[in-house]
């Protein structure tokens, strides 16, 4: 046999066109509910969480924090409903870090899988969409990782919040650079383009402005970034005395690397919200000195509850004992969130939505969390933020004065 | 001397960009197969790089010598065991199987490393070079280099070896090379391994400057589909080309625009591209 070569190649599709196509006719579909367990005399709570896609890793933090709960409860054989203990079950929907399909989980929860309350998804975004889920069928929700004041100004009497506002963060930073700090006068703010990071950014642009502090530099980066050198670069030209990044881990080491890099020091660095979470201490390792940074909940906090786990040693404790690593606000706001549920019922005594609606509106108590008495929307009043820093490859907390541990102290290379 | 800082960080950030691409483009070039493990091959490589160095104090540098015969096996057995049997179906055949192996790979590793963010902190940490006014991280200089030693490997070994010829023949015309004796089914195996090969030690060099997570991988995957579509499939100086422009373009980009739009302009300039030049700049129907 004779080959005869072909005079042009043999025409082979365009991949890059086809791969584009076929690529956006893809998108990854896994969505479980978590199986369910049918008993009498359970208090079933729905829980949707971002199990995977993007935010994956809070989803396993918010599981972790109601899964100790429940099964702290279950050890003490359940909640007290008007003298009759019943065993606790969260039912776990998994929306895919998907906004739409947390709405939807959120109705499914209720409606098909017939929970008695509910824990709101993930963050402020998903919690305001599925919020109007709960309040229609008068659900009783607790959101344990939505801020922003948005989400509870919508007149809604179902939803509750255990976080704060985010100026509760940034303006007790500001009154602790400014106390220690009088030299500090040139602010640059560099943000993630993304709900929270951004939000927290704008506020602390506000509560800079309103101590006569000068914002130089104030930038935004989108999501997925993976060089922060030019935006460096033009914050380093304005010489800040006060960096002030926001973002996720992630993002926060990688600035922290880069700053690093083109040798940017600063008096004050103040990063949120990665030096709360111990990986970020870990992947930062010495860079991480001197940085602060504030949230809703730190270990090291010293409070005495009255709520099943008593006081924050011993649920970091108990959390230590069960998941091999130290709780950080994340968890803690998951499982404060069950335990503030517990205590409604209680006091109650009935799983009547409206009563423990009510119960919970007027509540005032003393927990592992701190003290928990929410405003007239819904999001918790009481509660102060720890201001804290990473001294020596360890997290102090500065601020209040009633858990503090040490200084705040100055200069971030 | 501002714009001469900009330039540098472009410049660097581009071979890295590049050292991303090149297998990529090697294996979308020559198989056909748009590879959608690629990010994932990266991000396991830095976790080598990270498990060497914190295990057995292997230097990433070193450390490559492990990752490149590891994934070239691990790459060769894939395209030999799996995806062979479906390489003469439609693009999105093998589009679908790279996709539906990928979800694997990086829920096993979800499994195994958590999504827990890691770092590789090299201690004592390398530095910055300072060229005047002009600061250099090391480390990023060492991968670029390192990088750009292994992209010119490659192209050597296409251009010079038995093996490397094959696949440029297979990639020219595949029916020609199968009457001119060459074994498609192991040269399709052996790009495939080459491609793999090339992620891992991207994954290794990359481990020194970017936070290691499974969640990294799409990500690397976006910069790989931008560089190929810029410097054109199957080319290795085309990859390298790509990279730098896309580097570069962001840098600048970033600083006129600000950050925030950096993604937005090199998909743009993506979508540009697909549709003015959807050969690339210097990407040819031929290869080499």
């Amino acid at each position: 046999m004779t080959g005869t070569r072909p005079s042009t190649p043999r025409p082979t599709p365009s991949p890059s066109r086809r791969a584009l196509t076929a690529a956006a006719a893809l998108s990854p579909l896994l969505s479980l509910p978590v199986a369910r367990a049918q008993g009498q005399g359970t208090i079933r709570f729905g829980a949707p969480l971002p199990v995977t896609g993007a935010l994956a890793p809070e989803a396993v933090k918010q599981q972790q924090g109601y899964d100790l709960w429940a099964e702290t409860v279950n050890k003490t054989g359940g909640i007290s409903v008007g003298g009759r203990k019943m065993k606790v079950e969260i039912v776990y929907a998994d929306y895919q870090s998907n906004t739409p399909r947390a709405v939807q989980a959120t109705e499914r929860l209720i409606t098909q899988d017939k929970v008695d309350f509910m824990f709101a998804p993930f963050g402020s975004g998903a919690a305001k969409a599925a919020s109007t889920v709960s309040e229609r069928y008068q659900v009783p929700t607790i959101a344990a990782t939505a801020s922003s004041a948005q989400v509870y100004d919508q007149g809604y009497k179902y939803l509750f919040g255990t976080f704060t506002p985010n100026e509760t963060l940034t303006e007790p930073l500001s009154d602790i650079v400014r106390a220690k700090a009088p030299g500090v006068q040139r602010v640059a703010i560099l943000a993630r383009n993304d709900l929270f990071p951004l939000a927290i950014a704008q506020e602390m642009e506000k509560s800079a402005k309103a101590r006569g502090l000068n914002v130089v530099f104030f930038e935004k980066y989108a999501i997925n970034t993976m060089d922060h050198s030019a935006a460096l670069a033009q914050m380093k030209a304005v010489s800040p005395h006060w960096i002030f990044a926001t973002g996720y881990i992630n993002d926060l080491v990688l600035i922290k690397k880069q700053m690093a890099d083109q040798k940017i020091e600063a008096p004050v660095v103040t990063m949120v919200a990665g030096p709360a979470y111990k990986e970020f201490v870990d992947a930062a390792g010495k860079g991480a000195e001197n940085i602060s940074s504030a949230s809703w909940w730190h270990p090291a906090a010293r409070y005495k509850g009255t709520d099943l786990f008593g006081t924050t040693e011993n649920y970091v404790k108990l959390f230590r004992e069960r998941f091999k690593e130290d709780p950080d606000y994340g968890h803690a706001s998951a499982s404060v969130s069950g335990a503030l549920f517990q205590m409604a019922i209680e006091k109650a005594g009935t799983l009547d939505k409206q009563k423990v609606r009510d119960t919970l509106a007027a509540m005032n108590v003393q927990t592992f969390w701190g003290p928990v008495k929410f405003g007239p929307t819904g999001q918790i009043s009481s509660l102060e933020p720890p201001v804290f820093q990473i001294q020596g490859g360890k997290t102090v907390v500065v601020h209040p004065a009633s858990i503090k541990q040490g200084e705040f102290k100055l200069g971030v290379k | 001397m501002f714009a001469l800082q900009i330039l540098t960080n472009g410049l660097v950030l581009g071979c890295l960009y590049a050292c991303i691409a090149a297998g990529f483009s090697l294996v979308w070039g020559v198989l056909n197969v748009i590879n959608l493990m690629h990010g994932t091959f990266i991000v396991l490589g830095s976790y080598l790089a990270w498990a060497a160095y914190n295990g057995l104090g292997l230097a990433p540098w070193v450390a490559l010598l492990v990752a490149a015969p590891l994934f070239f096996g691990f790459g060769w057995l894939l395209q030999r065991g799996v995806l062979n049997r479906v390489i003469a179906a439609p693009v999105l055949v093998t589009l679908t199987l790279t996709f539906g192996l990928d979800l694997m790979l990086n829920n096993a590793m979800l499994l195994a490393f958590k999504a827990d963010y890691r770092k590789l902190i090299l201690e004592p940490p390398l530095g910055t070079l300072e060229l005047g006014p002009v600061l250099v991280p090391i480390d990023r200089v060492l991968a670029m280099v390192l990088a750009l030693a292994l992209t010119g490997a490659l192209w050597l070994i296409l251009r010079r070896s038995r093996v490397g010829r094959a696949i440029v023949a297979v990639r020219l015309d595949r029916d020609a090379a199968t009457l001119m004796g060459v074994d498609v089914k192991s040269i399709y195996a052996s790009a495939f391994a080459f491609g793999a090969a090339m992620a891992g030690c991207a994954g290794v060099l990359l481990a020194m400057i970017f936070p290691i997570s499974p969640l990294a991988s799409g990500a690397y995957l976006g910069k790989a589909f931008v560089v190929c579509v810029l410097g054109g499939l199957g080319s290795v100086p085309g990859a390298v080309l790509g990279g730098l422009v896309l580097g570069i373009v962001e840098s600048f980009g970033a600083m006129a625009f600000g950050p925030e739009h950096a993604v937005t302009l090199s998909f743009g300039l993506l979508i540009l591209f697909l549709v003015f030049r959807p050969q690339g700049l210097i990407g040819r129907r031929g290869f080499e």
